[in-house]
């Protein structure tokens, strides 16, 4: 099996917009390897997002081949796609995105059930303990603060032990305080589990907290930077 | 550059062997069960009518089926306009079958004690009728005091009406009769007939007392026989026929009785099917419309479950298990609603049925509801929820993102089966395909001219559109072209409701303007018949000492058919070809004389009756009608036997007659000069105008021509006017599940655009709009919807009641703009006060929260 657990190669994403076309990433080609951390930054509208969305499988691209831990996404449908987010990824969004009709707890048990596994409260008790959320467990995400709701969602993350984890903005919505908690727990978890992860930020501060940074301008890849290099 | 690729082995699980998607429904369901209030209100309006009525067809059915015998009394009745000849009661004596005779007859009683009169219909029973069923009276012992000591009972509502008991004593002619009760059913009687002319019933020995029967009284006679099985009723029949045909008489099986009411009442099932039809298709839209919501809400969830691994199929398959369970309460729900509907829709039928109708639970229709409620629930929620299948993850990144639409063969299958149900559903209910196909094809024509009329209205107003006007009623004008607004299913859905109910109220007021001629200055409202050549000048001074005016004095002669365009009636009864039906060969003619038009009629064709020298010199006019039955023309010549003399005549002229204008209005019209010496009785009309003129009047005329009847016209308008509010009561009942689900999609439709309304309102405060300039431009957005939907429906109406009323009822198109004015204007305010109370929580929302929620 190859080292690599993401591989885009030529990767062009283009919309159409009324008659004509606007092409919002531009043959942009990387890899990753298992347990490397990186960030994608770049200004609004350089394609940072898309290109998250491409890599996790949640959009195809127009040309390009994309690979997520071998398997070679443009060819499968989107419920093989599900399969493979669901058995190999995890996700951290800006905005949380909780389910809002769950409890903490069922959130974080969700991806679990998915699998078809038994038995899974015990696992999700023990990771929103580890988040700080022990007395959470039976309070809806509205009845949450922002930064609980995060952790809920890193707890829902993490709980597969994915091989990769795409995180998009992940502190874009909070306060300082809660930011570099959140931020704490993300990299503490990353490294317990041995996870990779991709994430998009504006915060070059935390960028600078992963191993390699990719920037990204007018839908190309413009520069990648090692960190401590 | 990639290396390999590894095949991927993903196992699948159906719906139910995957707990996860039972498990996720609940967990969604447990905080969404209000949303889903829309959809349960929709399939319970829907299938409460459909159950409804469908229990209602299965009762009436069944007990016109159960209780076939009682409706004629016996196996076989015969019927006739004058005493049975010589000859036939030999033949009915030979045949050994046991037999009772009634004679019915049209006659003023006198209510001693109050003074009050009335035209009744007097029932003069011999022998052991009936046969089948029982007379029930009140005290149990009436009709056998009635047949046995010359007592006399009255129908219910009459007794009722006029305050009468037991003991009190009526006039009858010359003859008073202690009155023994009141009957509460008879085999036959009863019905929506009894409610126009009320009976007193006699015995057969009491009749010659009263001296009602007199030479020109109208007097009917029937002869009930009892076989022994239905094969000896159809001997008999055999036996029979060519005799009773012959002397121009009738006769009625129970089977036949049966087929009649089946058909008469096949309308009324063809009627209440069409209804349950309509609430059922409106039904069907509101479950579309609100799953439709319901699937757009959840649209977020969606992503993130697709996010996290869940398949198209699974989150597809999260709602529709909620959709189903839930479709299945909402079906037991209104199928259990629609039994209690049912059971208060006979309350104010009752008195217009045939047969008592036991109304009983019809477990056939309760289960039929279900099933179908269920059906309904899956299939049109299918549409709007297999979109949830093609929700894109992405959207968790980007709220706005809108996949291509992608080509489903399982959405193509939705489509189909959606267009068949209703099809299907029609010819079901309708027990016929070609009706079902009927029914379907009419709702596609009304829908789309509604579509039609709705889309017109909404060009208009683009094409004209108010510019100078305030800005609040521009924005709110603007506001219905609102995306996803659903402004022209609104308009369809309630102009929908609009429409019956307006219709219904074109048709009544055509029907009523028919009756209303008493309510017009100088025309009758009072006609007194039977009046003997003796009587007519005292009849005449009687009316002018009341100050009442002597409108007419009209002779009738009452002849038959010898001959029809020179062969003879039985010859044409004979002929199979000949179409001319055998009631206006055979009938009693009742014709007058005179050289003139009388105000209801007009001469459309030929001259007016004349008479002329030589041969052939007589020459009559005949009503359009009875020209188009016995198939004359100018020139023809018909021989009429008057009082066993033959008249030859020929039809000078066709006449149009108003037969509600102005009566008595006659059929053939004699010149003077002919019929003179003719034994004949006077009609005569009159105009009372109060009550208790009316009152002296008619005792004054009892007891001094007792034989001379009169009829009210004015009691007979006041009771079609009863008659109609409660049929109009019912149809309006049902036509408000039609309002009720288009209030439900107008409902639904708020709450769609809830969000961007909100983002209005935000802007709008956000730049100085106060609540109350907010609160304005929704109530004259939603006033403008309601306008638009009431007036979509009576636009059509309008047209529709014209068509109804010209070519189905015959009659002419009137309407009450007061009335169409009132329906519009509450349909306006019910669709304001809906649309305003589901946007209190918008109108209520305070910006930041908003914008924060944008942000």
């Amino acid at each position: 099996m190859s080292q690599y657990v993401l591989q885009a190669e030529a990767l062009t994403k283009t919309y159409r917009s009324g008659s004509g076309s606007l092409t919002v990433l531009d043959t942009v080609s990387f890899s990753v390897q298992q347990g490397n951390t990186i960030s994608i930054v770049g200004p609004s509208g350089s394609g940072k997002t898309t290109l998250l969305g491409l890599c996790a499988g949640l959009d195809v691209p127009t040309s390009g081949i994309i690979s997520l831990m071998g398997f070679k996404l443009n060819a499968m449908s989107e419920d093989d796609r599900a399969y493979i987010r669901n058995q190999y990824v995890g996700f951290v969004f800006q905005n949380f995105q909780l389910l809002p009709t769950l409890t903490a707890l069922e959130n974080v048990m969700v991806p679990l059930e998915l699998r078809g596994e038994k038995h899974v409260r015990q696992k999700a008790v023990e990771l929103l303990v580890r988040v700080g959320l022990e007395k959470r467990v039976d309070h809806y995400p509205s009845q949450l603060s922002g930064g609980e709701q995060q952790r809920v969602a890193m707890a829902r993350a993490f709980i597969t032990e994915p091989k990769i984890l795409f995180a998009d903005e992940p502190t874009g919505n909070l306060d300082d305080e809660n930011a570099l908690h959140v931020t704490e727990l993300l990299f503490s978890l990353n490294k317990q589990q041995g996870t990779t992860l991709v994430m998009v930020t504006h915060n070059l501060e935390l960028a600078r907290k992963t191993e390699r940074i990719l920037r990204m301008k007018g839908g190309k890849l413009v520069e990648e930077e090692l960190v401590g290099a | 550059m990639i290396e390999y690729i590894i095949k991927l082995k993903r196992k699948t699980r159906n719906m139910l062997q995957d707990g996860w998607v039972w498990k996720m429904a609940w967990r969604d369901a447990r905080h969404n069960f209000s949303r889903l209030f829309l959809f349960v209100a929709s399939l319970i309006t829907g299938i409460a009518a459909v159950v409804s009525l469908d229990s209602l067809n299965n009762s009436l059915q069944q007990d016109i089926d159960r209780n076939a015998k009682e409706l004629l009394g016996a196996d076989m009745v015969i019927n006739s306009g004058r005493k049975l000849e010589p000859e036939l009661e030999a033949l009915f004596d030979s045949l050994k079958h046991a037999q009772a005779n009634e004679a019915d007859m049209a006659s003023m009683v006198l209510f001693k004690r109050s003074g009050q009169s009335r035209l009744i219909r007097l029932v003069a029973l011999q022998g052991d009728f009936p046969f089948y069923g029982a007379v029930e009276t009140l005290p149990p012992n009436g009709y056998s005091l009635m047949r046995e000591q010359g007592y006399a009972l009255l129908d219910e509502t009459l007794a009722s009406q006029y305050e009468v008991s037991s003991g009190d004593t009526i006039k009858i002619g010359n003859s008073f009769f202690e009155v023994a009760g009141v009957v509460t059913k008879i085999p036959g009687g009863g019905g929506i007939l009894s409610t126009f002319t009320p009976s007193v019933y006699i015995a057969m020995s009491q009749l010659d007392s009263t001296g009602l029967v007199q030479f020109g009284s109208r007097v009917s006679y029937r002869k009930y026989l009892k076989t022994e099985s239905d094969a000896e009723t159809e001997a008999l029949e055999k036996t029979i026929r060519p005799e009773v045909r012959k002397y121009g008489h009738r006769y009625d099986t129970v089977q036949e009785r049966k087929e009649e009411l089946g058909e008469a009442f096949q309308s009324v099932y063809r009627f209440f099917s069409l209804l349950a039809f309509l609430a059922l298709i409106l039904g069907c839209i509101g479950v579309a419309s609100s799953v439709h919501i319901y699937a757009r809400e959840k649209r977020d969830e969606v992503a993130i479950l697709r996010c996290v691994g869940s398949s198209g199929w699974q989150a597809f398959n999260i709602y529709f298990i909620q959709i189903f369970l839930l479709g299945i309460v909402g079906s037991v729900v209104g199928a259990a609603l629609g039994l209690g509907i049912q059971q208060l829709i006979p309350l104010v039928f009752k008195d217009m049925l045939p047969v008592e109708v036991s109304f009983a639970v019809s477990w056939k229709s309760f289960a039929m509801g279900i099933a179908i409620g269920t059906v309904v629930s899956v299939l049109f929620s299918m549409l709007p929820l297999m979109a949830v299948r093609f929700v894109p993850p992405l959207a968790v990144l980007r709220a706005d993102f809108e996949p291509a639409r992608i080509f489903s063969k399982a959405r193509i299958a939705v489509v189909a089966l959606i267009v068949l149900f209703p099809m299907f559903f029609a010819a079901v209910q309708t027990r016929s395909v070609l009706i079902g196909l009927a029914f379907f094809g009419g709702l596609a024509v009304a829908l789309g001219l509604l579509a039609l009329v709705a889309t017109l209205l909404l060009f208009l107003v683009r094409k004209y559109f108010p510019t100078n006007s305030s800005f609040i009623w521009r924005h709110a004008l603007s506001n219905l072209f609102r995306p996803n607004n659903q402004t022209r299913m609104l308009m369809v859905a309630i102009g929908l409701g609009a429409f019956i109910i307006t219709t219904l109220s074109v048709v009544e007021k055509s029907l009523l303007s028919q009756v209303e001629f008493s309510g017009q200055e100088n025309q009758s409202n009072t006609v007194l018949f039977d009046i003997q050549p003796s009587q007519k000048d005292g009849v005449v001074k009687l009316m002018e000492e009341n100050n009442l005016p002597v409108n007419q004095v009209v002779p009738i002669v009452t002849c038959r058919l010898r001959e029809l365009k020179g062969r003879s009636v039985e010859e044409v009864q004979r002929d199979t070809t000949d179409r001319v039906p055998n009631w206006a060969l055979t009938r009693e003619y009742r014709v007058t004389y005179r050289d003139s038009l009388h105000l209801s009629e007009e001469l459309i064709k030929g001259e007016l009756q004349k008479k002329t020298l030589g041969q052939d010199s007589v020459w009559v006019t005949i009503s359009e009608g009875l020209q188009e039955e016995l198939d004359v023309n100018i020139g023809d010549s018909l021989v009429f036997d008057v009082q066993g003399i033959p008249v030859k005549v020929h039809i000078s002229g066709i006449r149009k007659v108003q037969w509600s204008k102005d009566p008595p209005n006659f059929i053939f019209v004699f010149p003077t000069g002919v019929l003179e010496p003719a034994p004949q009785v006077y009609v005569t009309a009159t105009r009372v105008d109060d009550q208790q003129t009316a009152n002296k009047f008619q005792q004054e005329l009892i007891m001094s021509y007792p034989n001379v009847s009169l009829i009210d016209l004015r009691l007979i308008l006041s009771t079609v006017n009863n008659l109609f509010n409660k049929l109009s009561s019912v149809v309006r009942f049902l036509a408000l599940f039609s309002i009720i689900t288009g209030l439900v999609v107008l409902s639904g439709a708020v709450i769609n655009s809830k969000f961007v309304r909100m983002k209005e309102n935000v802007l709008l405060r956000t730049i100085g709009a106060r609540t109350r300039q907010i609160t304005r431009i929704t109530l004259i957005e939603y006033a403008y919807l309601g306008i638009f939907s009431a007036l979509t429906g009576m636009i059509l109406s309008i047209g529709g009641g014209y068509l109804l009323t010209t070519f189905f009822f015959k009659i002419q198109f009137a309407f009450n703009p007061l009335e169409l004015v009132t329906i519009t204007v509450g349909l306006v305010l019910l669709t304001m006060l809906i649309g305003w109370w589901n946007s209190r929580e918008i109108i209520a929302t305070p910006p930041l929260q908003v914008l924060r929620k944008e942000s």
